[in-house]
């Protein structure tokens, strides 16, 4: 096995879900547990594959994904901050309603029977330089600009929360929504702005998927990989570079698995293909703690209760 | 104020089912489809003739089973997302037993159907065991098991269960199948099964004490552990026996409807099912109403289809914003300033049905 293959393969896979597992920090940081990120993942891709097939740039693709994503999550926006919507029950809801708006309108335009469409894939961008560190330079600076985005976005997110003004502020948001509003916060208005962020990355990680990943759009596309998404926060603490290493073991689970299928074509492929989930639940059962999140996480804030 | 909370119970969903048709009528004229003659198609296609009726109740079926699955979990405050995934277990099980134990006849059809339920209820007691132990979040337990039995099935139909050329398994001898109600008619005593299941479960939750204690855990857990319920004990209960129920759900639909394991098997029907609960309230005899009238829609789909070539995945969208509106519905209701305005003005309920919209 050619161990260079593997960690290229490693970094590719784990971008996705980075990117949704970081949606998913920002919301929680919010207090808003948003498991609606398969969901609006789907849409993403969806959104993405559409953009990039008729105007044949990745980029606009992303671009378009990001903003389905916000078109999305702003349903679970209103609903959860301003109805006061359970969020579990309500990311629920998103998680069934929006696979099926994308594979309508997927099977609207391209029709049921029509050949499989492709659209063009993201091309990798070199950094000069880097590159040229012997081995490393190839695997990690020879990669599509959305990988680059997606570590720039952890650097930025561990520096955002942890050494800005905003970022506490954000993060009392999700710590104690009322302290943080007697403090002048604007707890609705962070919320949805947390809502916004984490659509437009879910949704970036759902373009991902269908812009640098694979050139086709298919239901279930997505294959639960935000749950997975999901569990990569709960593992990696709710910070960044917890996140990171999380969805780096998943990224290598699914690289593994693929290397394995091509590998030995004897064994059943299904057997590979449950390794990035059973790891999941290993790693969970073997690290979770569930009393590490932010602590109103999950709960609806009501300005006027008291 | 009991009576009027029931029939905001009722009147949200039936707002959503009328606001999604009435969505689902735009985009059908928007796709130059007439809207009238698709929902008569539809109407057909589901009741027009007794075989259409009996095809609806055959979709109905497996419905009723992940919409309880979903339902009795939720009852207790743990969310079951992996009704899919027992339901696939059981009819793992159930496909095993029958094809190649070497027994036919209706003594194996029972045995299929308890190895289901047990299949079913063991694949539920995992997110339980890891909840109560571990404390992991439930949700993503059960979803990863999801794909882990739809792959386990995947590896059987394909490899070690297979039969002949074509991935899939061999099919349930028929002395073992369920049998039809009415001969003439698809419709098996899978019905009546899912019926009297869906029976038990609501006398089980609303007429014992033990039903009482589960609820009482799912309203508030730390309520209930002051009062001396064994809380963990409850949630691992509901674990298992809504991991039955669509273990049983996957043993009914192999024995009375596929007989044999295929791809796409029983895709859906666990998330199908939390949204049916949901829609339902978690009310075991409004899920069995929602999941028909989900069969319905599905049915008839098909023959609104044919008729006007309307696609199918419009029905999948009225599904989708049925739940998204009721969701958003029942929380509309529960808001502090519209309960004000609702307790306000007592009997104007058919008003206040307009304006949550």
């Amino acid at each position: 096995m050619d161990i260079g293959e593997l960690i290229l393969s490693t970094v590719r896979m784990a971008t996705p879900i980075l990117l949704v597992a970081l949606a998913e920090l920002y919301s929680e940081r919010a207090g808003l547990v948003n498991i609606g990120l398969d969901g609006i993942m789907s849409f993403g891709a969806l959104a993405g594959f559409m953009v990039c097939f008729i105007t044949g740039s990745p980029f606009l693709g992303i671009l378009a994904g990001a903003m389905g994503g916000i078109l999305i999550n702003m349903i679970y926006a209103y609903c959860t901050i301003s109805l006061c919507a359970e969020q579990i029950v309500y990311g629920m809801a998103i998680n069934i309603f929006a696979p099926a708006v994308a594979s309508f309108i997927y099977r609207i335009y391209f029709g049921v029977s029509s050949t499989l469409a492709q659209d063009t894939l993201m091309k990798s961008i070199a950094i000069p330089y880097l590159k040229d560190i012997p081995f490393l330079g190839k695997l990690l600076f020879d990669q599509t600009p959305m990988v680059y985005f997606a570590y720039l976005m952890v650097v930025f997110t561990a520096i955002f929360f942890n050494k800005t003004k905003k970022g506490l502020n954000y993060k009392a948001v999700g710590e104690y929504p009322k302290a943080a509003e007697t403090l002048g916060i604007n707890v609705i208005r962070q919320k949805y702005v947390a809502c916004m962020i984490c659509g437009a990355l879910a949704g970036i990680g759902g373009a991902y998927l269908t812009t640098c990943y694979v050139n086709t759009y298919s239901d279930g596309v997505v294959a639960g990989r935000g749950f997975i998404a999901l569990s990569a926060v709960i593992f990696g603490r709710w910070s960044s570079g917890g996140v990171l290493l999380a969805c780096l073991l998943f990224g290598f689970c699914d690289a593994l698995q693929l290397r394995l299928q091509i590998m030995n074509t004897s064994t059943p492929y299904q057997l590979f293909q449950m390794i990035p989930y059973v790891c999941t639940l290993v790693a969970l059962a073997a690290f979770g703690i569930k009393k590490a999140g932010p602590k109103a996480n999950g709960k609806p804030y009501m300005r006027e209760e008291r | 104020m009991k009576l009027k909370k029931t029939l905001m119970s009722v009147l949200v969903p039936l707002a959503s089912v009328i606001l999604a048709f009435v969505i689902g009528a735009i985009i059908i004229a928007a796709l130059g489809g007439s809207p009238v003659q698709a929902v008569a198609y539809l109407f057909q296609g589901a009741f027009g003739t007794p075989n259409n009726f009996a095809s609806t109740l055959v979709k109905a079926t497996p419905l009723i089973f992940t919409g309880l699955c979903a339902c009795f979990a939720y009852r207790c405050g743990v969310f079951n997302l992996g009704g899919e995934g027992q339901f696939i277990m059981g009819s793992i099980a159930t496909c095993w037993v029958a094809t190649t134990w070497g027994i036919e006849g209706p003594g194996a059809m029972v045995l299929c159907l308890l190895c289901g339920i047990i299949a079913g209820g063991i694949w539920g007691a995992i997110p339980g065991i890891l909840k109560i132990t571990r404390g992991l979040n439930e949700m993503i337990v059960s979803i990863m098991l999801n794909y882990v039995a739809t792959l386990f099935m995947g590896l059987l139909y394909t490899s070690v269960l297979r039969d002949g050329n074509v991935p899939q398994t061999a099919a349930v001898p028929d002395a073992t199948q369920l049998q039809r109600i009415v001969p003439s008619l698809r419709v098996t005593w899978g019905i009546v099964i899912a019926l009297a299941v869906a029976a038990v479960v609501q006398y089980f939750l609303f007429s014992t004490s033990k039903g009482f204690q589960l609820r009482a855990v799912g309203l508030n857990m730390t309520a209930s552990r002051f009062n001396g319920f064994s809380v963990k004990k409850y949630i691992l209960f509901s674990f298992v026996v809504s991991g039955a129920i669509a273990g049983l759900g996957g043993s009914v639909e192999l024995l009375g409807t596929q007989y044999r394991l295929i791809s796409g098997y029983a895709v859906g029907y666990g998330f199908d099912g939390v949204a049916m609960a949901l829609i339902a309230q978690l009310n075991p005899v409004a899920t069995v109403i929602v999941a028909y009238f989900f069969a319905v829609l599905r049915t008839g789909a098909n023959t609104m289809q044919a008729g006007t070539g309307v696609p199918t995945s419009v029905i999948d969208i009225i599904q989708a914003l049925v739940i998204v509106l009721a969701v958003a519905g029942f929380a509309l209701v529960k808001l502090p300033q519209i309960r004000q305005w609702l307790a306000g003005r007592g009997g104007k309920k058919t008003a206040e049905k307009k304006e949550e919209k």
